[in-house]
């Protein structure tokens, strides 16, 4: 590949990844949530998702909305180091994003959580698919949390019991860290982790093309 | 004594609503009158809400709504009563005619929840057990829940499987009901025996799990009471008569019943009720019945005579409380999927047995031919229940 | 003069309230006898207060939960509750502190501080194992 010159400069250094290995969970409704991690093709339907609920004042839509989206924008026009995405479907449609970065081999980053379909815990899968993530692919000893919504806060500080670090600086500003330890991972994967692996083929075929969602739940009246 | 009947409905959709807690209860009220073919003639209005002071920071809501939908002069008042407050604005609605001190009564219920967190929500709600025996430990409905099931469990055997099914039953009949709070659909597969069930379904207050609770809604549900004496005045429905009332209390603290598995306010409210009407639990065609806990729905299935202690079970398995059984219980979704903002809760099982008995419920929940429909709303953790029998006329 | 120790002293103590006239032992303290309606007065202005008993010892565990969302103000993953029956037959709702809890085990309840409220500390029933 010829990268231009300039270009080069701006990039920040890739480091390999381990990928993440897809894998399903049958939600409450009987459906596979698909969840895998995001092809650098999958971004620009990845930010379309996004944009609708970056104005949405409720929940905390609205930041976690605008952020991700430059953070997923970030990643598509690398300006981000050691980015990833994963990506949960349930019958090809985006039904959530998770994202988040590998600081160094041993410490990860968490951004964000995002779900458009709601009732079905989809948001709670896909955090534990990203700390699952940073744990047993990344082999990453801490991951790095804050969070920007009460439910974030309650599901994630409490659920998990994380760790305060106040003298950490998270990356998403001045909110103190809180930490994702191995031991804590431990404790409460089995509670909190599922999935089963490999997908069988027909299932990952579905969320191989990313399918818009045509509704928000979030925004009445909506049609795409 | 004089007869009442119920003449006009409304009902807003439960869920999550950005609008004022008036301006929701307002909603119903002009629903239900709008139903009934009026605009005016209200002598008396009777408004159950629970959590208007403690999480909306308003209070004086029956005069706002008066107000708020220019039925000025009309009497009115707050009827708090816990979850059970619904219910009892109707009776006090049905007092209030029966006494001839009014003709024409609304009563609408409604509730703001979702405008706190879900953890606040269930403070507010655990704020009516007891302040130093059962609220201080950390001790909510969910946790009375946790401790009726495993008795239940433990003496008379049900299983997962049973409460399960009550809630695929209460996601189906929910998805068919326009006012429902929950729209997705749950599968056995997906709650009970599903590979990822632990952590789908995960245990909530053990042994109960996630699925087999109510959400957190908004939203309100209201009626138009009158004398049938003078229902001449209403033309648009044939009037659905209140036949039978009955309310019992029981211990506030659940360790000081004798035995924690004897709902007795629920039985006493519905013997009393069956009296009023001249009926037995024989008659009746369909129920609501307070599940905000699945467990619940069993429990009071028993109670109120449909079944024999310990063989709602045995019910559940051959399908009778499914829309289509002997007995059919919660044709709305219930609390469990329909949704539980608690003022509105006792009115909107009152607006479904309306529904259900003008053979107006919508296609796939309506029950054949009903005559008799119960309500059991239930108060506290069972200490203030309300039952109430409509009739067809 | 109350002194700084009595000020700050905290009663740790768990009570059942005894009817002075009748000898009934209630938990937590009614404002009458249920048997021989023999009133109360908690500010000792009018009537007599009912005696003290401080609660605790050897009892059964009737049922139990553990919850695992909490209401606010609780930040904890996960409480376990049950309902004991006491010797003497009282009952009462306490923090479970068993791992395993079986329903019909013999438990010791002893008052511990079960929560922290603003400027004042609670002390309630917490099970153990016996």
């Amino acid at each position: 590949m010829i990268l231009d010159e300039l270009e080069k400069r701006l990039r920040p250094p890739e480091r390999p990844m381990p990928p993440y290995p897809p894998k399903y969970i049958v939600v409450a409704s009987g459906q596979p949530l698909v969840i895998r991690q995001a092809r650098h093709d999958d971004f620009p339907a990845l930010l379309e998702a996004v944009e609708p609920l970056a104005r949405v004042r409720k929940d905390f839509y609205d930041i976690v909305a605008s952020r991700m989206y430059a953070e997923l924008l970030g990643q598509y026009i690398h300006r981000v180091v050691d980015p990833y995405c994963l990506v949960g479907t349930i019958d090809g449609v985006i039904a959530s994003i998770v994202n988040g970065r590998m600081i160094d081999e041993k410490r990860g980053m968490s951004y964000h959580t995002l779900t458009i379909h709601r009732g079905l815990r989809c948001g709670a899968h896909m955090f534990a698919a990203k700390m699952e993530y940073h744990m047993e692919y990344l082999g990453q000893d801490e991951v790095f949390i804050v969070a920007e919504s009460f439910i974030g806060f309650k599901r994630w500080m409490i659920e998990y019991q994380l760790e305060s670090r106040p003298e950490l600086q998270h990356e998403l500003g001045g909110a103190p860290s809180y930490v994702l330890t191995r031991a804590l991972y431990d404790m409460y994967k089995p509670r909190l982790v599922a999935g089963t692996r490999p997908v069988p083929p027909e299932i990952l075929a579905t969320a191989d093309e990313l399918i818009l969602p045509d509704e928000y739940p979030q925004i009445p009246g909506y049609k795409r | 004594m004089r007869q009442v009947g119920i003449v006009g409905i409304g009902h807003t959709k439960f869920g999550r609503m950005d609008f004022d807690l008036v301006d929701i209860m307002s909603w119903a009220a002009l629903e239900a009158m709008k139903d009934a073919g009026i605009t005016d003639g209200i002598d008396q209005v009777f408004v159950a809400n629970m959590g208007g002071s403690a999480i909306n920071h308003q209070t004086g809501i029956a005069s706002s709504l008066v107000s708020r939908i220019f039925l000025e002069p009309a009497m009115a008042e707050l009827i708090e009563n816990g979850p059970a407050s619904g219910s009892s604005a109707v009776k006090c609605g049905y007092m209030a005619i029966a006494s001839g001190m009014a003709d024409v009564v609304l009563v609408v219920g409604g509730e703001r929840m979702r405008e706190v967190t879900g953890w606040k929500a269930t403070d507010f709600v655990a704020t009516l057990s007891h302040p130093d025996a059962e609220y201080a430990y950390g001790l909510t409905l969910p946790a009375f829940a946790g401790i009726f099931a495993r008795a239940y469990v433990e003496r008379y055997g049900l299983t997962e499987k049973h409460l399960a099914t009550l809630a695929v039953k209460a996601h189906r009949n929910a998805s068919l009901n326009p006012f429902a709070h929950i729209e997705e659909s749950a599968t056995l597969s997906g709650i009970w025996d599903g590979p990822h069930r632990d952590v789908v379904n995960p245990i909530m207050a053990d042994p109960l799990r996630l699925y087999d609770f109510c959400p957190v809604s908004d939203g309100a549900a209201a009626v138009v009471l009158c004398g049938l004496d003078v229902a001449s005045r209403f033309t648009k429905h044939v009037p659905v008569r209140i036949a039978g009332i009955g309310q019992a209390t029981d211990t506030h603290c659940v360790h000081n019943r004798a035995d924690m598995l004897d709902l007795k306010a629920v039985r006493m409210a519905a013997e009393r009720a069956y009296a009023m009407a001249g009926i037995g639990p024989k008659e009746i065609s369909l129920a609501e019945l307070h599940d905000a806990f699945l467990i619940l729905e069993v429990a009071e299935s028993e109670e109120v005579g449909f079944f024999e202690r310990g063989q709602a079970k045995a019910a559940i398995e051959r399908g009778e409380t499914e829309v289509t059984g002997r007995i059919p219980i919660n044709t709305s979704g219930g609390l469990k999927a329909k949704g539980h903002p608690v003022g509105a809760t006792g009115v909107s099982q009152i607006h479904e047995l309306v529904k259900q008995l003008r053979g107006q419920a919508e296609a796939g929940r309506q029950v054949a031919e009903p005559k008799f429909g119960l309500a059991v709303n239930f108060g506290g953790f069972g200490n203030n229940v309300v039952a109430t029998i409509l009739a067809k006329e | 003069m109350v002194s700084t120790r009595d000020l700050y002293a905290e009663d740790r103590n768990v009570y059942a309230y005894r009817c002075p006239k009748c000898g009934v032992l209630y938990h937590p303290a009614p404002m009458v006898c249920k048997g021989c309606r023999n009133r109360r007065d908690p500010s000792e202005a009018v009537f007599p207060d009912f005696e003290k008993v401080p609660m605790g010892g050897p009892c059964r565990l009737l049922s139990w939960t553990r919850i695992y969302a909490l209401p606010e103000g609780i930040d904890r993953p996960s409480i376990a509750f049950g309902i004991v029956e006491f010797d003497n037959g009282l009952r009462a709702a306490g923090q479970l502190m068993v791992a395993d809890p079986q329903s019909g085990a013999r438990l010791i309840a002893k008052s511990g501080l079960v929560r922290e409220l603003v400027g004042r500390d609670f002390y309630g029933l917490q099970l153990f194992e016996a």
